[in-house]
């Protein structure tokens, strides 16, 4: 599960799971989630492998949401359904969406950018969360 | 996260400026001065604002002190509302996060021979074909495409290389900041996904607090600064507020990556990741230099096609030709920005990399870099404030130079969160609320309106009127809002 939190300028996404896998997938739906206020408009009819190289977990995160804007931003594209691998080396993600489509999609903010400000990734007894604020 | 305030110490220096002395924290540099009002500083100490001041004077070859404008609020790194200046000579370094994702950020004021009363009639067909034209929100790509070959020429040369095209007039070159054309850019310093961002983007608003305005001055301070600006009570203006897209954030993003484990190699210690800089005369940061420099020149051409296409809005609305509607470009600033520039210190002048990071260029009369219309008054320094009340045209003073490496204030700066602002307008509708105030405000959501509501943000008038007392800019024109555009 993600939330989002209040920063003067900005806003944060804290996200809590179970599994790495599911914490990476809930930060990439809450990121998304600022961009797209209809989350479930968004169709998963396109696929996009997403490779992610690094060995510290919190810029592995920090590249990943990057990533995922950079899709936006660049292609449009609106990636809400993910399956995540991790390895030694990175991850890999099978991402599924769409290109956005003004008709149906709900556009909300233009997030500028992932800071690292503030970004923590923890394991805590029974589950992992993470933190990371946005550039709006 | 939490939202601590700061307990640390704020010496009086005098009415308008508070101190963080270096002692605070070991490893500052120089002290941090905060150029508030009393009244502000309950305010202030809110939030962690004031500790980023105090981290920022960590960075080496850092000058006189870490500042901070009376708009300061918190942002990640340095604060928004910063200032800081460091010397090559003395192992200086650059910062990305003391300029910001939003390379060259920045707001340009348009001037026209209409009276509200002339326009008052058409206003809503005006905002209507300006929100209909102008690109604005999440998304929306705007009508000029640039090819790789013409972004690297944009990214050189700024709106100077429009001109052949009839969208940059000599004047316009003349009344923005540095002719909208920092030298040292080297667009091949910009990668391929910084590119693919910002090639559709060129013209576009963007969202979140960047703006299209119609506005009209409602009192003169100095008539003269006025007079030679063109501007006189009830005169319709354009404001337009934005930076360098997708381009520049992805330029901020590639560096801050680049700059991971740069700050331990030279030696540099930091209180927080987001101030990662390296020496200005070291690859990495020759290498951010070349970007951000092309980045700032990419988003003078945003702004620039920004007003080209409002010009043509409003010849059309009026029918007659911008040119004959007189509406020239009274000045465009860039607020978030590093420049190189000489300043006093120390009793020798020296070259320093001035960092502002929500934060506006002041300088003085006679000062070589002002257009040659303004030398006697100052250059232009303009404020927007919230887009119910009220936004600013000052100019720079001898005081800036004395005392904040020529910078005043950018804006009012936020006091609520965007999650606070939503909460407070649940059930309200932002608009027609304006509306009853004079202001016709068109947005693509209601959430864009709402997080921008007019009490999201300080009072304008209350952080000019710091500026104004501390003899940084001085108080020319006041303008109010009866337009608005947002993303």
């Amino acid at each position: 599960m993600y939330e989002v939190f209040a920063h003067t300028a900005d806003v944060g996404i804290r996200v809590r799971a179970g599994s790495l896998e599911d914490l990476f997938a809930d930060a990439a739906r809450g990121l998304v989630s600022l961009i797209v206020t209809n989350l479930e408009q968004v169709k998963p009819v396109q696929e996009k492998v997403i490779r992610i190289e690094g060995d510290d977990r919190e810029y592995l995160l920090f590249d990943w949401l990057n990533e995922l804007l950079y899709q936006f931003d660049a292609e449009q594209l609106l990636l809400t359904d993910f399956t995540i691998r991790f390895d030694r080396d990175g991850l890999t993600a099978t991402c599924r969406g769409e290109r956005m489509e003004f008709s149906r999609h709900d556009m909300d903010h233009e997030v500028k950018a992932i800071t690292y400000h503030g970004l923590t990734l923890e394991r805590k007894a029974d589950h992992w969360l993470a933190e990371v604020i946005v550039d709006i | 996260m939490s939202k601590p305030g700061f307990h640390g110490p704020l010496e009086r220096v005098n009415d308008c400026c508070w101190r963080i002395p270096k002692s605070y924290k070991k490893g500052m540099r120089v002290d941090g001065l905060i150029y508030a009002s009393e009244a502000m500083l309950d305010q202030i100490k809110g939030d962690q604002a004031p500790e980023q001041v105090a981290n920022v004077a960590f960075l080496p070859g850092i000058q006189h002190a870490s500042l901070a404008m009376p708009d300061i609020h918190w942002g990640y790194g340095f604060c928004i509302g910063g200032v800081c200046a460091t010397d090559p000579e003395e192992g200086g370094v650059i910062s990305p996060g003391g300029v910001g994702y939003d390379i060259n950020c920045g707001v340009r004021l348009v001037r026209s021979n209409l009276d509200y009363q002339e326009v008052k009639p058409h206003l809503v067909e005006l905002v209507d074909r300006l929100f209909r034209n102008v690109p604005a929100g999440v998304g929306r790509g705007g009508k000029y495409k640039f090819n790789r070959r013409e972004l690297a020429q944009l990214m050189q040369l700024g709106p100077a290389c429009l001109q052949d095209r009839g969208l940059t007039t000599a004047g316009d070159l003349d009344h923005t900041e540095a002719g909208g054309c920092l030298a040292g850019a080297v667009p091949e310093a910009v990668s391929d996904r910084a590119m693919e961002r910002g090639s559709g983007q060129c013209g576009t608003l963007g969202s979140g607090n960047h703006f299209l305005e119609v506005q009209v001055v409602d009192a003169i301070f100095d008539d003269v600064a006025a007079a030679a600006m063109g501007l006189h009570k009830d005169m319709v203006c354009v404001m337009i507020h934005s930076g360098s897209r997708g381009l520049g954030y992805q330029v901020c993003d590639d560096a801050l990556k680049q700059l991971r484990g740069v700050p331990e190699k030279y030696g540099i210690e930091l209180p927080d990741r987001q101030l990662a800089c390296a020496p200005i005369e070291s690859p990495e940061g020759e290498q951010y230099l070349g970007a951000m420099c092309a980045a700032a020149n990419y988003a003078w051409c945003n702004r620039q096609l920004l007003m080209a296409q409002a010009r043509d809005v409003f010849a059309e609305v009026f029918g007659r030709s911008w040119q004959s509607l007189q509406m020239n470009l009274v000045y465009d600033v860039a607020h978030n920005i590093a420049k190189l520039e000489t300043h006093a210190l120390g009793g020798r002048r020296r070259r320093v990399w001035v960092h502002r990071k929500g934060a506006t260029r002041a300088f003085p009369p006679h000062h070589k870099e002002v257009p040659d219309v303004y030398q006697k008054i100052g250059q232009p320094v303009l404020i927007p404030g919230d887009m119910g009340r009220a936004s600013w045209v000052l100019v720079g003073q001898a005081g800036s130079m004395e005392q904040t490496f020529g910078t005043a204030c950018h804006g009012a700066g936020r006091k609520m969160s965007r999650t606070q602002a939503v909460r407070q307008a649940k059930g309200r509708r932002i608009d027609q609320e304006l509306a009853a105030r004079g202001v016709v405000a068109r947005a693509r959501g209601w959430r864009g309106l709402a997080e921008e509501q007019p009490d999201a943000y300080k009072d304008v008038n209350t952080v000019v009127d710091v500026v104004h007392h501390a003899n940084l800019a001085a108080k020319v024109a006041r303008m109010r809002p009866i337009g608005v555009i947002k993303g």
